[in-house]
Formats: C-alpha cells, sequence, structure tokens
C-alpha cells in the first residue's frame, strides 16, 4: 500500500496530538475557525500554509505537534 | 487490494514520506470544516457523516460552509480560513507548488466516530488516492 503524505493545521494542538497525526503546526493564538489566522489577510494565510508544507520536507517528527506563533 | 482495510496499532502513527520538492508538488486540501460548492445540497449542522467534493476550478466564491460548532467571523469574510485554495492557487502561480489538485474534500459536524471510521473515511481517502496528489493538508474547523 502506497499512502499520501499529510500534514495537519491545526488551532487544538492538545486535541490534535491525541491522534498522532504524522505532520502538525499549530498557529497559536487563533481560535477554532481562524484555522489560518485572519480573514482577507493573505500574507499571513501564506506564511501558515507555507510553514505547513515545509513540514513535508523536514525530519520526520510524526506525532509531534509544532507550534508557532504569527502575531 | 485487499478489500480488508488495513489495521494498525492504535499506538503507529501512519507517517508516509514525501518525496520530491513542493515546487513540483501537487496540493489536495482536505478539511472538517463543512465546506462545500453553494450548487452542492448542504450538510445536516447537528451531524452529517457525508462529505463533499470541491471542485479545484471553482473560484472560492462559489463556495460555502454550513456550520453550528465553530466561530464564524473569519469565515463569512473569508472562507481561506479554514479552506485556504484561493492562497494555494496563489502559492501554484509563484510556483511555489506545482498546483492544486484537480478535487478538493469537506467533511461535516459529526460525532459518529465509528461510522465516520468505518465508512466516511475510508470512501473519502479511496476518492483523494483517485486525485492522487503529492500531498494533503488537513484543516479543521
Amino acid at each position: 500500500m502506497i499512502g499520501i503524505p499529510t500534514v495537519l493545521i491545526t488551532v487544538e494542538p492538545e486535541e490534535s496530538a491525541q491522534a498522532r497525526p504524522p505532520r502538525a503546526l499549530a498557529p497559536l493564538g487563533f481560535i477554532v475557525g481562524q484555522s489560518l489566522g485572519r480573514p482577507n489577510d493573505p500574507s499571513l494565510q501564506k506564511r501558515i500554509i507555507t510553514d505547513a508544507l515545509e513540514l513535508l520536507l523536514g525530519p520526520a517528527r510524526p506525532g509531534e505537534v509544532i507550534s508557532r506563533e504569527y502575531t | 487490494m485487499s478489500e480488508t482495510p488495513l489495521e494498525l496499532s492504535r499506538y503507529a502513527i501512519p507517517y508516509t514520506p514525501f518525496r520530491g520538492k513542493l515546487e513540483e508538488a501537487t496540493i489536495c486540501l482536505v478539511t472538517t470544516a463543512s465546506v462545500r460548492q453553494r450548487d452542492d445540497r448542504p450538510f445536516n449542522v447537528e451531524g452529517d457523516n457525508t462529505y463533499r467534493v470541491i471542485e479545484g476550478s471553482k473560484p472560492v466564491a462559489e463556495l460555502t460552509y454550513d456550520d453550528a460548532h465553530y466561530d464564524h467571523d473569519c469565515v463569512d469574510r473569508d472562507l481561506n480560513c479554514v479552506f485556504p485554495l484561493d492562497r494555494l492557487r496563489e502559492l501554484a502561480h509563484e510556483q511555489r507548488i506545482a498546483g492544486v489538485a484537480d478535487k478538493h474534500f469537506s467533511m461535516g459536524f459529526s460525532q459518529a466516530l465509528r461510522e465516520l471510521r468505518h465508512s466516511t473515511i475510508p470512501a473519502l481517502v479511496r476518492e483523494v488516492e483517485r486525485v492522487r496528489p503529492s500531498a494533503v493538508l488537513l484543516t479543521g474547523g
């Protein structure tokens, strides 16, 4: 079976960690419904997505939710 | 392929390595934020174990959501808050990724975890496999 790499963006890192995701980014300070930060803020949204996608390239840290500040 | 679902130890993490470069990657979005095309049938906000397919070519203006469980302040102004299809398209335009997948997927609110695990998610995963993205970006509500 060939899998597909995944990366999760979560604003509930403690809950998400229980599911032990293969890769996960938690942008700190945002609530559910605001996973990508703020509305109509493309540069912030793109920074968060880019950081999440770059977890695909980094060293394997399966099960770990990586928190970052964006404010 | 066997019809028997793959059973993993609950301690196992199904980690699939990513091969290649982001600049050559096609990205598929999968969300649990109850996003759908406006012309598709609404989710039941009280609980819904179905999922919706969102065509990769759909403008975000033609998408909406059906939800009663997360904060809507952001999505009412910009659906990219939970479903960043515009942002992925911009990254593709900037050649930082190769492109967006032909199809993306959204689940609705559900607490019927057993049904999700045994029917909804396996069906959704089969659809994602047919799309053959380089990677999947998952977002919650």
